[in-house]
């Protein structure tokens, strides 16, 4: 099973319901977002003048190059299929990919902040939530779409699908040849596939022939700069986490101590 | 593009919100001392609240509130809606950022400074009740009830426009939904078919969507939305004339680069092709209109050639527009708009849109103008009164100045008299929800209005721009925090139900209001008790007002909450043209009262040599200035870029991103800058921003400064003259760069 977004362009008109509710769903801080809608043209497409836009989310994609970035030291994960109870036991990073749902997730607790997925991901579809810390990280978590997997757990559809005015987010199995989102594909829907790469993208696009075309062009990703990356999973790893949890602990001491004195006494005045 | 949230204000949001959380938990949203746990919980174990109506636009779309803790999380479209579903557009989403905005009014203040620089002072209840009360009542002691005028917006601002209007009596009231926005079409299509029209066009089953300058999708309530996806999808037709590639335009099958100011003769030209050539529904002309003969000899001048010239477009794409129409009647959409207060000749456009409907038979059929059957419902307010029409400004004697005037009376009459004192002065001002800065054009006038007072009261929820001119400002509890008023209508439960189903939602608050905020029932009566008027008090409460008003539909406040805040009803068929119904294509009493009887077309001012038109529209993540503090649309909006002509940037040497300001053909400057978004989608001879940015009051720490407010630079006045509703769109600007001047290049 492969977990997929459809966005469908003809039926999108460029609200931002969808990323407004995410932020409500998940409590994403104010100046980030887990996905995002982008105003495109209007320009010239050939001859024709188009305008669309670029709802932008995480791709969980076949082969995610967020992934292979993540330091930390990998740990045994047991996995269960959701729909059969199988498991398989993998051995991985703070940040993987589902074996049986195709969904790429994260440890925030063995999360080391150092945001080397966030650059890695050539979407730009992940941040380091800085409000985020604990004994491993002080610097935040990195953060991202789930596909809202603890709503579809739980039965429900994603947040930002729920809200969408003209039903123009369509999510579900890729690999069910039966699913609206399989059947979008056969109509043609694709995913924006970076320059000169092959990573699969499961968030995928349909729409007019011309609205396609500037998404394409004026979307399209480059790869990240791995040199930059491998840099930044050097520096994280200069730093221990056992290291950090020290750190961590002297601050609380001096700085917690106060903090909490002067809200309680705050609270007192009010 | 300055983002202007600061860390702060962000920690200064979680606290307020997380002001009914105990204290261990406060401590860990705002410092991370206490550590919170890494993965947000989701709304999905949150305790569902029923019974919200949405009030970031005027849709009422129907809401439920995940709680947690006390605070309110997010909101979600209620499940039992048949209007709007679980879907809410991203202000709906965004408004548990309003209910927490740090910036909101909190308490009665008191401006112990000057009107337009105010110092304020927190006041009690009491005071501020007792001040409002005996200012209001001084101004009608010594000037009559005419020295009284009301700006009044929104839900909340009815039951004291009542109180005004019917007990105290005066009539100088201006309500900006009506005299700058839709008051026109409401005007035209009473004339011409004898009802509001409201945006009743069935788009869902349409052939055909017919859009004149609407631009659906950066205009945004829910169930309008669903019905045009839901026909373009069903395979319709989408036209759109608008001098700009707007949201419409880009799915538009036909898009029709009119030149501003000419749409009439562009009507004109289709209901003349249609006639001249047997094209229209000849059946439902015999037999459901009036005036057809004096209506086709009166627009027989404009034929395709001369529109095209006129309105700068091919006549071969006008023939195009009417074949169609004419193939696909009746079963077409003439979408009626919603803000058309444009060039001071709104009235004759919208007569000819009702006119055109009327040609191509597209009343009560599928896909055309179809009223939904709503529920019967109360209408509980304040007992109406005669009070003649000695103090009404839009008498002149007994002839009326603007005789097709939506409901109160003209703004512009309102702000003559209170400047000059004449006819006899106005000297208290009651402003209610709404914003007459950025909603009345000549802000310079406004503020004249502001100082020939002897009071001014403001009521809000938020501290916008007018709130800068009150001596009392009074903070009101939100749409989230009290009860309210109805929203009832029919829709379908399942796409193949045969006939509607009718739903009825009230308004309950899904939290408490915090702090001081009161809501209308308490503050207008107490007002109207210290003015003397405690025996004509209808109602104790909002509650009171509801149950009232729902007890026709045999239904209670607590009934409604019990089945999930929706009520269901079986509904009656929309469709199927009531016998005595009229479209009069020619108006009698429109040409009695001096005005043309047929539509007819009255060009605008060109563009002077220089300059370019300023036009303005909607955002889709704002309403107006109302949101321009809601952090979440900040972010996704945060400025209002303006739009320029490719063409026309390369010849000014302008780049994308470039920063401007403006100054108009008047000379006003604007306060702020904004952004140039260069595009082939705009014609040459027009720029366009979207409508509320550039807020002045700097208690709005999002939003103050944030892009340019179009409606400073809207100083030249023109009044529809058969309405006297404004028009904004004959104002003309140039561009500013570092300080100078740019000559729009014709």
């Amino acid at each position: 099973m492969q977990y997929g977004m459809i966005i469908d362009l003809e039926r999108c008109v460029g609200c931002h319901a969808c990323a407004i509710a995410c932020k409500a769903e998940w409590e994403v801080p104010v100046e980030f977002g887990r996905n995002w809608v982008r105003r495109l043209g209007p320009t010239k497409v050939g001859d024709e003048l188009a305008s669309t836009y670029y709802p932008g989310l995480c791709n969980h994609c076949a082969k995610p190059p967020c992934v292979d970035a993540c330091p930390a030291d990998p740990v045994d994960v047991v996995f269960k299929d959701a729909k059969t109870g199988k498991t398989v036991t993998k051995s991985v990073a703070a940040t993987w990919k589902d074996p049986f749902n195709g969904t790429v997730q994260i440890d925030k607790s063995r999360c080391l902040g150092c945001g080397a997925c966030a650059e890695a991901c050539p979407y730009g579809a992940r941040y380091v939530n800085p409000a985020l810390t604990d004994d491993v990280s002080s610097d935040g978590k990195a953060d991202k779409c789930t596909y809202c997997m603890p709503r579809v757990e739980a039965g429900l559809i994603p947040a930002c699908v729920q809200t969408c005015l003209t039903n123009a987010r369509i999510f579900g199995d890729l690999d069910d040849p039966k699913s609206e989102v399989a059947k979008y594909v056969a109509k043609g829907a694709k995913g924006l596939e970076p320059k000169g790469a092959s990573i699969g993208p499961n968030s995928r696009y349909y729409g007019k022939k011309k609205d396609i075309t500037l998404l394409f062009q004026d979307e399209t990703p480059e790869l990240a700069d791995m040199g930059s990356v491998k840099r930044r999973v050097m520096m994280a790893s200069m730093v221990k986490p056992a290291m950090r949890k020290a750190r961590d602990l002297g601050l609380l001491g001096l700085a917690g101590a106060m903090l909490v004195k002067g809200l309680s006494e705050k609270k007192n005045d009010e | 593009m300055a983002f202007n949230l600061t860390r702060r204000k962000f920690l200064q949001t979680a606290s307020l919100a997380a002001a009914t959380i105990p204290l261990s938990k406060v401590v860990s949203a705002e410092t991370g001392v206490a550590k919170a746990s890494l993965e947000p919980k989701g709304t999905s174990g949150d305790t569902t609240v029923v019974g919200g109506l949405c009030e970031m636009c005027f849709w009422r779309c129907q809401l439920v509130g995940k709680v947690r803790d006390g605070q309110l999380m997010k909101l979600e479209g209620n499940p039992k809606s048949i209007d709007n579903g679980t879907a809410i557009c991203a202000r709906g989403n965004a408004g548990v950022k309003l209910l927490y905005d740090v910036d909101r009014l909190k308490y009665p203040l008191k401006n112990v400074g000057k009107r337009g620089e105010p110092v304020w002072k927190r006041i009690s209840w009491k005071e501020a009740l007792d001040e409002c009360g005996s200012k209001l009542k001084a101004v009608v002691d010594q000037h009559g009830p005419q020295g009284i005028c009301v700006f009044p917006h929104g839900a909340s601002a009815k039951y004291p426009m009542h109180f005004f209007e019917r007990i105290v009596g005066t009539h100088n009231v201006s309500e900006a939904s009506f005299f700058q926005c839709r008051g026109i079409r409401d005007s035209a299509y009473v004339s011409t078919i004898s009802k509001a029209p409201g945006e009743m066009v069935d788009m869902s089953n349409t052939k055909v969507i017919f859009l004149i300058g609407s631009h659906l999708g950066e205009n945004i309530h829910v169930s309008h939305i669903k019905s045009y996806m839901k026909g373009l999808q069903g395979g319709a037709k989408l036209i759109v004339a608008d001098p700009r590639y707007s949201a419409s335009a880009a799915k538009s099958d036909i898009w029709v680069q009119i030149k501003p100011g000419t749409d009439t003769a562009y009507l004109l030209a289709i209901m003349n092709y249609l006639v001249q050539n047997n094209k229209y529904d000849k059946e439902f002309v015999a037999k459901h209109t009036a005036g057809f003969d004096k209506f086709s000899a009166a627009i027989s001048e404009w034929t395709l050639d001369k529109a095209a010239k006129e309105c700068d477009i091919p006549a071969a794409q006008i023939k195009e527009v009417a074949d169609l129409l004419a193939a696909n009647a009746p079963n077409v959409a003439i979408h009626p708009g919603r803000h058309v207060s444009w060039y001071g000749n709104d009235f004759q456009r919208e007569r000819s849109l009702a006119c055109l409907t009327g040609l191509l038979g597209a009343y009560y059929v599928k896909g055309g103008w179809v009223p939904s059957k709503n529920p019967k419902l109360g209408k509980t307010s304040w007992a109406k009164h005669e009070h003649g029409n000695e103090h009404n400004l839009n008498f002149n004697k007994d002839k009326k100045v603007y005789p097709f005037n939506p409901p109160g009376t003209p703004t512009e009459l309102i702000r003559d008299c209170a400047i000059s004192g004449k006819p006899y002065p106005i000297k208290g001002c009651v402003v209610w929800g709404q914003n007459p800065m950025q909603t009345i054009p000549k802000q310079e006038k406004m503020k004249q209005v502001f100082n020939a007072m002897d009071f001014v009261m403001c009521v809000d929820v938020m501290p916008t721009d007018v709130t800068m001119w009150a001596d009392i400002l009074l903070p009101e509890s939100s749409y989230l925090e009290r009860h309210d008023q109805i929203k009832a209508g029919a829709g379908k439960v399942k796409a193949d139900d045969k006939l509607p189903t009718q739903y009825i939602a009230a308004r309950m608050p899904l939290v408490a209001p915090m702090f001081e905020r009161k809501d209308q029932i308490y503050i207008t009566n107490e007002i109207a008790k210290r003015m003397g008027h405690e025996k004509d008090i209808p109602v104790q409460s909002i509650e009171e007002l509801v149950n009232k008003d729902l007890a026709p539909a045999n239904i209670t406040l607590d009934s409604l909450k019990a089945e999930g805040g929706i009520h269901l009803q079986p509904g009656q068929s929309p469709y199927g043209v009531p016998e005595d119904f009229m479209v009069n294509l020619f108006n009698e009493d429109v040409a009695a009262a001096g005005f043309p009887g047929a539509p007819t077309y009255k060009p605008v001012e060109d563009v002077p040599a220089g300059y370019a038109r300023l036009l303005y529209g909607r955002a889709p993540v704002h309403t107006f200035n109302r949101t321009q503090n809601n952090v979440w649309l900040h972010h996704e909006m945060p400025t209002n870029p303006v739009w320029l002509n490719d063409e026309v940037a390369a010849k000014l040497g302008l780049k994308d991103g470039d920063t401007v300001g403006f100054i108009n053909s008047e000379g006003v400057k604007s306060r702020t800058t904004t952004i140039v978004k260069v595009t082939p989608g705009i014609r040459k001879d027009c720029v366009y921003m979207y409508h509320g940015f550039g807020t002045a009051n700097p208690l709005m720490t999002v939003g103050v400064g944030q892009g340019v407010d179009d409606q400073s630079l809207i100083t030249k006045l023109a009044i529809d003259p058969e309405t006297g509703c404004h028009g904004m769109r004959n104002n003309f600007v140039k561009l500013t760069k570092d300080g100078k001047a740019l000559d729009i290049p014709a």
